[in-house]
């Protein structure tokens, strides 16, 4: 009996809707930024092997795939932020009704995107 | 209280805690992503840095295994599976950020 609990349906049974899709986003990014801060650790432990060794990093880091790898964990975390903050009203009581999900969902999708290009070229203005 | 409301109690903190660090860890990231194996060091064993990617580190670990588990809860039937894939997220989200933090302090 146990073993015939039912669990979520899978996504592929639902129409595609903006809540819908940053609902798998904001999970999907949560993986993901769990690996990456995985990733982070790993890169601060190594730089215990000193500079030598860092030098290869530091060609990973310049290069074309390094540079689509911090574009890409930037976008993945203001994601989840934007996505969280969302859920933060959510649980406050405030923006359930159907319009309003549907506006703040695509504020953070339109947001994540903006505020990617913005750090990364103006990062250097910011700190 | 029921386990689900405490674990979701817990999320909810751990996510006000880790957004104004992930915050700060982003406008920083950048600039040490690319840069030299000394400044990445300094901002490693700097204070404030220190202290506060200590606790990035450690709020985004522990935000994320409460945040996988219910993913594990949601698509992983078998109780078993489920229980080793939780128990891999726990302990990896105990062990890494402690092995990271004595590396900065041992830098």
């Amino acid at each position: 009996m146990k073993d015939n609990n039912p669990i979520s349906p899978h996504i592929q049974i639902y129409n595609w809707h903006i809540s819908s899709l940053v609902s798998i986003s904001h999970r999907i990014t949560g993986v993901l930024n769990y690996l990456l801060l995985i990733l982070v650790c790993f890169w601060v432990i190594s730089l215990m092997f000193g500079p030598e060794n860092y030098q290869y990093f530091k060609i990973f880091s310049k290069s074309i795939v390094g540079k689509f790898f911090i574009i890409g964990f930037i976008w993945s975390y203001i994601f989840q932020i934007l996505s969280e903050i969302r859920h933060w009203f959510w649980d406050m009581g405030y923006g359930f009704e159907l319009k309003t999900t549907k506006i703040t969902g695509v504020l953070v999708i339109l947001g994540s995107f903006t505020l990617t290009i913005v750090l990364y070229l103006f990062n250097g203005v910011l700190i | 209280m029921l386990q689900a409301t405490k674990k979701w109690i817990f999320q909810k903190i751990g996510s006000v805690i880790m957004v104004p660090f992930m915050i700060w860890f982003l406008i920083n990231i950048i600039s040490i992503f690319s840069g030299s194996y000394d400044e990445v060091i300094n901002f490693f064993t700097s204070q404030p840095s220190k202290i506060l990617f200590s606790i990035f580190i450690v709020s985004m670990f522990f935000y994320s295994a409460l945040s996988i588990s219910e993913i594990f809860e949601d698509y992983i039937k078998h109780e078993n599976a489920k229980k080793y894939a939780n128990l891999g997220v726990f302990l990896s989200s105990l062990i890494i950020p402690i092995i990271t933090i004595i590396t900065i302090i041992y830098l």
